[in-house]
């Protein structure tokens, strides 16, 4: 486990909250852009901490974002709640919904467990479709309003962003802080042997299960700032190619390293702005990036960042 | 949750020296347990009794690592009893077996490996029951939790230090020797604060030096007052070290008693291992 040490952090936190005024130039189109990359960073690092840490598959991680999602939007557009109680409300929906099938899910290994995962996310879908007064069914969730808190309104990109990377922060953080204290090595230990942790006394389905739902909180939470920005909700953001794709993020910045699905993450949405001109052939040329990324860098993004900051750092202190 | 000082050998209730008293720790009786058609165990019995190292050995397929297994929960037996202290291991998960005081190594080494575990992690990992961290608890009780957590380093650089890889503790597992890597297993038992521990070929993969340097471990856990139950081959490892030999050949128990008595046994003898073979067990 790398630790950054705190110019590197104090570096880093002035760039996100500087990138307003600089590169982004005060256009609501770059921080936009920037908004939808801090909430698909929630949702990658939220399936490190099941996948990169535990060890556990799911390829239906977009059912919480959906759940996030829909809940904010429906108690803001409907029951004219208030967009943080809502968000609350979402994420508490998220944790029952984690904790209840969590249980017999994650008993599933591997493949197994791939495939119902996979099948949650489904029914989540169909749900949504299915139940067209509640969520106004395949043609959408309409005039979600922006996000809001104490009577300040957050309508703009610029304001917006700062709302969204400060929970990305707080996820970032909160993660940290987990995989690097003791339940975090509990963690370690159940991806790697779950059987010799069983003799050590760990109650494995418990964690699994622990951490399913913390995953699932931080899903949710993408889920409310997304639908505060989007003001418009469709079952087709939330189907199980949102799920892939938060999991070639995941892939491609580098598993269980927190770091990575941040760079995976801001990697994916960036590419897909600079080949949007690009058309046609835009799927081709984000498929053959992904591709060579994964061909050479099999540590994903964060290791080959981390590799040279070690060799950086060699040449300085020799 | 305390973090109270003292050597990590010290298991709890036990003061001073211990010697090899009458009262069973363990009890297995006519445990039977079939695979697909094949016994591996067949009304398999023994008991350990307080300090004692007792060994169990047979030939290979005995059932000895079934056993074993089936002790520590990891498989449920057909038929039969496992009594550990007063608790009906048979009816147990396995994670709770083993907050009760008994841990293990294995044959096979199961060492944690992902994302770059170190040799400290694997053996501080040992003391679960100590720590039963929760997301809470580390998000919110840090300063209670990191007191806990030096304690727990502290003890766990303890029982590196007595299997003499104190200097190796922030290596990766996968570079030591298999040798090592059991003596890693060893000190993460330890950190259980076993009052039973089983060990699983502990000197398989080691050099005769290696050998004698377990011995002294052995008999160093063992003054402590933690008692053992030991599967193992290397006789001349089980004819020096322990205090009771049960011998156990296909799935049933063939003979059981002191070194010399199993070693003298015409069952045993004639049964399944000669009588050049015995000879060279018991040392001059």
């Amino acid at each position: 486990m790398s630790r950054i040490k705190p110019l590197w952090w104090v570096l880093i936190i002035a760039c996100v909250a500087l990138f307003p005024m600089t590169l982004g130039g005060m256009s609501p189109y770059r921080c936009g852009i920037l908004v939808l990359a801090g909430i698909y960073v929630i949702l990658a690092v939220s399936l490190d901490l099941l996948m990169g840490y535990t060890g556990q598959i799911s390829v239906g991680h977009a059912a919480f974002f959906a759940i996030g999602a829909y809940v904010s939007g429906i108690l803001t557009t409907s029951h004219g709640a208030a967009p943080l109680p809502a968000m609350i409300a979402g994420m508490v929906l998220a944790a029952a919904v984690a904790w209840i099938v969590g249980r017999p899910l994650l008993k599933l290994k591997e493949y197994y467990l791939a495939m119902a995962t996979l099948a949650l996310n489904v029914v989540v879908v169909t749900l949504i479709v299915g139940l067209q007064r509640l969520t106004g069914g395949a043609s959408g969730l309409k005039d979600i309003p922006s996000f809001s808190l104490l009577g300040i309104g957050f309508d703009n990109q610029v304001r917006y962003y700062y709302v969204v990377w400060s929970a990305v922060a707080l996820v970032v953080l909160i993660s940290l802080t987990v995989v690097r204290s003791p339940f975090g090595r509990t963690l370690l230990a159940i991806h790697s042997d779950e059987t010799a942790a069983r003799t050590f006394g760990i109650d494995c389905a418990r964690y699994k299960v622990r951490v399913y739902v913390l995953s699932a909180v931080f899903a949710s939470l993408a889920g409310s700032l997304f639908a505060h920005y989007m003001n418009f909700l469709a079952p087709d953001d939330f189907g199980v190619d949102t799920s892939i794709n938060i999991l070639v993020m995941l892939f491609l910045g580098g598993i269980g390293t927190v770091f990575g699905p941040v760079l995976g993450a801001l990697f994916m949405k960036i590419l897909h702005e600079v080949t949007y001109g690009f058309q046609d052939y835009e799927m081709f040329i984000n498929g053959a990036v992904l591709i060579l990324v994964l061909l050479f860098m099999p540590k994903g993004l964060y290791g080959v960042v981390s590799a040279i900051g070690r060799r950086l750092s060699a040449r300085r202190s020799p | 949750m305390t973090g109270e000082k003292g050597n990590i050998l010290e298991a709890p209730g036990i003061e001073g020296e211990a010697s090899p008293s009458d009262a069973p720790v363990l009890q297995v009786a006519d445990v039977t347990k079939d695979f697909e058609g094949v016994r591996a165990l067949d009304g398999v019995g023994l008991t350990v009794r307080k300090g004692q190292i007792k060994a169990l050995i047979g030939p290979n397929g005995a059932g000895k690592t079934t056993l074993l297994n089936v002790i520590n929960g990891l498989l449920k037996p057909d038929k039969g009893r496992v009594l550990f202290k007063d608790h009906d291991l048979v009816t147990m998960r396995a994670d709770k077996i083993g907050l009760l005081g008994l841990s293990r190594t294995f044959q096979l080494i199961r060492l944690f490996s992902v994302n770059n575990a170190t040799i400290l992690d694997n053996v501080m990992i040992g003391a679960h029951k100590k720590l039963q961290p929760t997301i809470t608890g580390s998000l919110l009780f840090r300063g209670r939790m990191k007191r806990i957590e030096k304690t727990v380093r502290d003890k766990a650089y303890e029982a590196l230090r007595l299997v003499g890889l104190e200097d190796a503790a922030s290596n990766q597992p996968g570079a030591l020797s298999f040798g090592n890597q059991r003596l890693v297993e060893l000190a993460r038992s330890l950190m259980a604060e076993p009052e039973l521990l089983l060990l699983d070929e502990p000197a398989s993969g080691l050099n005769d030096s290696e050998v004698e340097g377990l011995m002294g471990l052995l008999a160093a856990i063992q003054k402590r007052g933690i008692t053992i139950l030991l599967v193992e081959h290397n006789m001349k490892l089980v004819m020096s070290v322990s205090d009771d030999v049960v011998v156990i050949n296909f799935g049933r128990r063939l003979a059981e008693g002191t070194p010399s008595q199993v070693s003298n046994d015409p069952q045993v003898i004639q049964a399944y291992l000669g009588a050049d073979r015995i000879a060279s067990w018991v040392r001059p």
